[in-house]
């Protein structure tokens, strides 16, 4: 069906019209444009938050109100609803913006008036008067569903000695978004993360809490009194609900976890009290000259690349501190190797680990050293300097003297120095100044200039290098299949070996010329062996006719068969002979013949 | 029949030692060319001994420390571009040389945009180890492994003990590590190409032709990967935000 003209004509303005007329803020509906507000509750504690609605009835799309400074209040917007309602041909339509108010402070707050500006008019609400109430302090913590706590590893630290600072929230209810602030005063600490939250369940006055635990290092860097201010929690408890279905055959089932019980979520801020710490000055009373505010328990090593090298080579020296505490502060500086190497420091590498509940790691430092003389030459002993706050005492760790032997080189290079782009640095506290850099020596070693191959032919090689362990393999693993098969399996080994034994016994048999009658008889018997050892079977008292049903039984054709039959027959008949005319040597060449085609 | 068998018998020998007597001429050869461009080297007659040098390389003579004198000559002569280009080359070979690992650090200090080589992602990452051999040792490790694990098999098949089982498993772990750090280097190695500008200046263009727009500039000495050849151009690729066109000849890798 198509429409006409005039219909068209008609309809073109109809759809904008509708849009104007739904996202314009207009008032056709009502003249009586109203802002009102209201909260959840009126009184409430510390720990709670409201919920403050803004509804404006009597506009369609209203701008957004401006709220009243809230300074005693951490504000949070939690959405906006519109509704229309039609009462007969009465259209009502409202926005209502809401916000959630977590008190900041106790007593008597004002939630002052919210205005609206639309179309040059403002609109204004009433202010609304809320309760803060303190907390009940009869039972603190004691079977409460949520608290938290905090704690300290040590309240008068000494200067950058490591506190860990530990917050816990116990909860025997199910809680969701979880929110935590633990401030701290960045002029005062130093901060570093000890990982994940950990989780775990405590049994506390015989009732079973989850516990979240948060825990963050921090190393004071000034002496004197400072406070950690309270550490924020903010969460959604969440309380399931039964629904009243007890007569229903299917409560227990619709009851279940399964389909979502009927939940509740509250809003809920729990801070904790602020803990003052005394941060003292480390003791002056045998405090090294070197030391360098490492305040801890640490180790270090020395290691070199190589011991034995050309004059001109590098080795490198590799520095390792590690240990708990303020391991990233460790410096090398000044590093003190006598006048017998020429020292190139590289960007030292620090890494971090956790040990137990406390932060540590280990910072690396490598050198590369350039002996300035050959022969024997010793790199000194390191020593570093830390404060142990355990010990309450200054100790002093080193590492061992490490001897190198520097060879004389084949052909020493006479340096042509060129002057550096980057310009020249002194090392601190070394006075002596570097001039340029040059690069090191060629390779002298004759014997170390040999072809390196990686052709074809190098490539095939290594693929033969692969293949060839697994032929050997399947060689031996067969070979090994084999002779366990014949030791264990007595059928496969007296099958196996059946035609080498016959036809060994009538070898023997024909070299050895015995009476034509014990020849037959011999003969009867290698071709009964030799049924029984290929059909397992036991002794050799059967018949030709018993002889003909087991073959057939098993893997021989039937002219096979009859030829076996047949000859067996044919030694029979001689073996009962009165007198044997028969000649021994043909007979023996039948039965090889025979017993070669069986094996075929 | 045993007169033919003893004349195959006597060829093969003959030839064998011809062969073995003309690869020791031709060793004795590459060892006489090093020890005089070694000489030149000292002498400072750096041009000399590069044209050694530069010789044995374009006759086919692949070795890290004739890369490296190479790149020490360049050095001297000033030829930064080339001189890095044959460290790169040398340390595919020598990837624990320390000496060039310092002449290289100290090469790309003098030059102007100060490149180093790329390194790569997560697998390059997890395979941490595989900068430190070359494909070489990569290819012996993995015989050297693939014979002991078909070893400890032939071995389990025999005494059919549990110890064996578990040796069996560790060995097949440590099979298939190889196998797949050598597949890692083999990959590396054919598809990340490595190269450096060899011109003085470069404008790296957006697309291939010298009039479309210049993105950045490089200069001699600077490392890039090359991505893509086409042509008279290549796309080479600086970092990841930092790709573009260059002529061929501007290159070398």
């Amino acid at each position: 069906m198509q429409n006409t003209p005039k219909t068209k004509l008609h309809s073109w303005p109809t759809v904008p019209a509708i849009l104007i007329f739904i996202f314009i803020p207009v008032t056709s509906f009502s003249s009586n444009i109203q802002l009102s507000t209201s909260v959840d509750k009126n009184q409430l504690t510390i720990e709670d938050s409201l919920e403050l609605s803004i509804k404006i009835s009597g506009v369609r799309n209203p701008p957004i109100p401006n709220l009243p400074p809230l300074i005693n209040f951490n504000v949070r917007s939690t959405g906006t609803q519109s509704s229309t309602h039609i009462f007969n041909s009465d259209m009502q339509v409202s926005t209502t913006h809401k916000y959630l108010l977590t008190p900041k402070i106790e007593g008597d707050l004002i939630i002052g008036p919210v205005i609206m500006n639309l179309a040059g008019s403002n609109y204004q609400s009433d202010p609304i008067t809320v309760t803060i109430k303190k907390l009940n302090p009869i039972k603190p913590n004691k079977n409460r569903s949520v608290y938290t706590e905090t704690s300290i590893s040590k309240t008068t630290p000494y200067l950058n000695e490591q506190i860990v600072y530990t917050f816990k929230l116990f909860r025997k209810t199910e809680a969701r978004n979880l929110n935590l602030s633990m401030p701290y005063d960045e002029s005062f600490f130093r901060k570093e993360n000890l990982g994940k939250a950990k989780r775990y369940t405590r049994v506390i006055n015989e009732i079973a809490y989850d516990v979240d635990e948060v825990s963050i290092a921090l190393f004071p860097i000034k002496t004197g009194e400072s406070t950690i201010p309270p550490s924020m929690m903010e969460l959604d408890l969440i309380h399931r609900t039964q629904t009243n279905r007890q007569r229903d055959p299917f409560a227990r089932f619709f009851n279940d976890p399964f389909f979502g019980r009927t939940t509740q979520s509250k809003h809920k801020i729990f801070s904790t009290k602020p803990i003052k710490l005394e941060t003292k000055p480390l003791p002056k009373k045998g405090k090294p000259r070197e030391f360098k505010n490492l305040v801890g328990q640490f180790s270090i090593t020395a290691t070199v690349g190589k011991e034995s090298f050309d004059a001109g080579d590098t080795t490198t020296l590799t520095i390792t501190v590690s240990g708990i505490g303020n391991v990233m502060d460790v410096s090398l500086t000044n590093l003190n190797l006598g006048d017998q190497f020429k020292i190139y420091p590289d960007q030292p590498i620090l890494k971090k680990s956790i040990h137990g509940n406390q932060i540590g790691g280990e910072k690396i430092f490598k050198f590369a050293l350039v002996p300035f003389t050959t022969g024997k030459q010793t790199i000194p002993s390191i020593s570093l300097n830390y404060f142990d706050p355990d010990k309450n005492r200054y100790s002093t760790i080193s590492t061992n003297p490490i001897r190198l032997t520097i060879k004389p080189g084949t052909r020493t290079e006479n340096l042509n120095l060129v002057q550096s782009k980057t310009a020249p640095t002194q090392q601190k506290g070394s006075t002596v100044a570097i001039l340029a850099r040059d690069i090191l020596p060629i390779h002298t070693r004759v014997d170390d200039f040999k072809r390196v191959r990686f052709d074809q032919s190098q490539r095939m090689i290594y693929m033969l290098w692969i293949i060839f362990p697994i032929i050997i393999y399947l060689i031996a693993a067969g070979y090994i299949r084999y002779n366990h098969k014949m030791n264990e399996d007595m059928s496969y080994s007296r099958r196996q070996v059946a035609h080498r034994k016959a036809i060994k016994k009538l070898n023997q048999l024909s070299v050895s010329n015995p009476e034509p009658k014990d020849s037959v008889r011999e003969l009867s018997q290698i071709i009964r062996e030799y049924i029984g050892d290929k059909l397992n079977l036991q002794g050799t008292a059967f018949t030709s006719k018993e002889v003909g049903e087991r073959l057939n039984k098993n893997i021989f054709t039937d002219d096979k068969i009859f030829a076996i039959k047949k000859l067996l027959e044919k030694i029979e008949s001689i073996q009962y002979m009165p007198v044997v005319v028969h000649k021994n040597h043909c007979l023996i060449d039948e039965t090889t013949e025979l017993l070669i085609s069986l094996e075929k | 029949m045993k007169i033919k068998k003893n004349f195959v018998l006597w060829t093969i020998l003959f030839t064998t030692l011809i062969s073995t007597s003309r690869v020791e001429a031709q060793k004795n050869d590459i060892s006489s060319q090093v020890t005089l461009a070694n000489e030149f080297y000292h002498e400072k007659n750096y041009q000399a001994a590069a044209d050694i040098f530069e010789k044995l390389v374009a006759q086919g003579e692949t070795n890290g420390f004739l890369y490296y004198n190479l790149g020490n000559t360049h050095m001297r002569l000033g030829n930064t571009g080339n001189a890095i280009l044959y460290y790169l080359r040398s340390q595919l070979l020598l990837p624990r040389n320390e000496n060039l690992d310092a002449n290289l650090r100290y090469a790309i200090n003098q030059t102007q945009d100060q490149l180093s080589p790329s390194r790569g992602g997560l697998i390059h990452s997890l395979f941490f180890w595989v900068d430190s051999i070359n494909l070489i040792e990569h290819f012996e490790i993995l015989i050297l492994f693939n014979i002991i694990f078909w070893c400890i098999c032939i071995g389990s098949l025999y005494y059919r003990k549990s110890p064996w089982e578990s040796l069996k498993k560790i060995s097949l772990a440590i099979l298939l590590l190889a196998f797949f750090s050598t597949g890692i280097k083999y990959n590396l190695l054919s598809e990340h190409k490595t190269g450096v500008i060899m011109g003085k200046k470069v404008d790296v263009k957006s697309d291939r032709n010298i009039q479309n727009v210049t993105l950045f500039e490089l200069h001699e000495g600077a490392i890039i990967t090359v991505n893509q050849e086409d042509n008279e151009w290549a796309h080479i690729l600086v970092s990841t935000d930092k790709s573009g066109w260059v002529p061929i000849e501007s290159i070398a890798y």
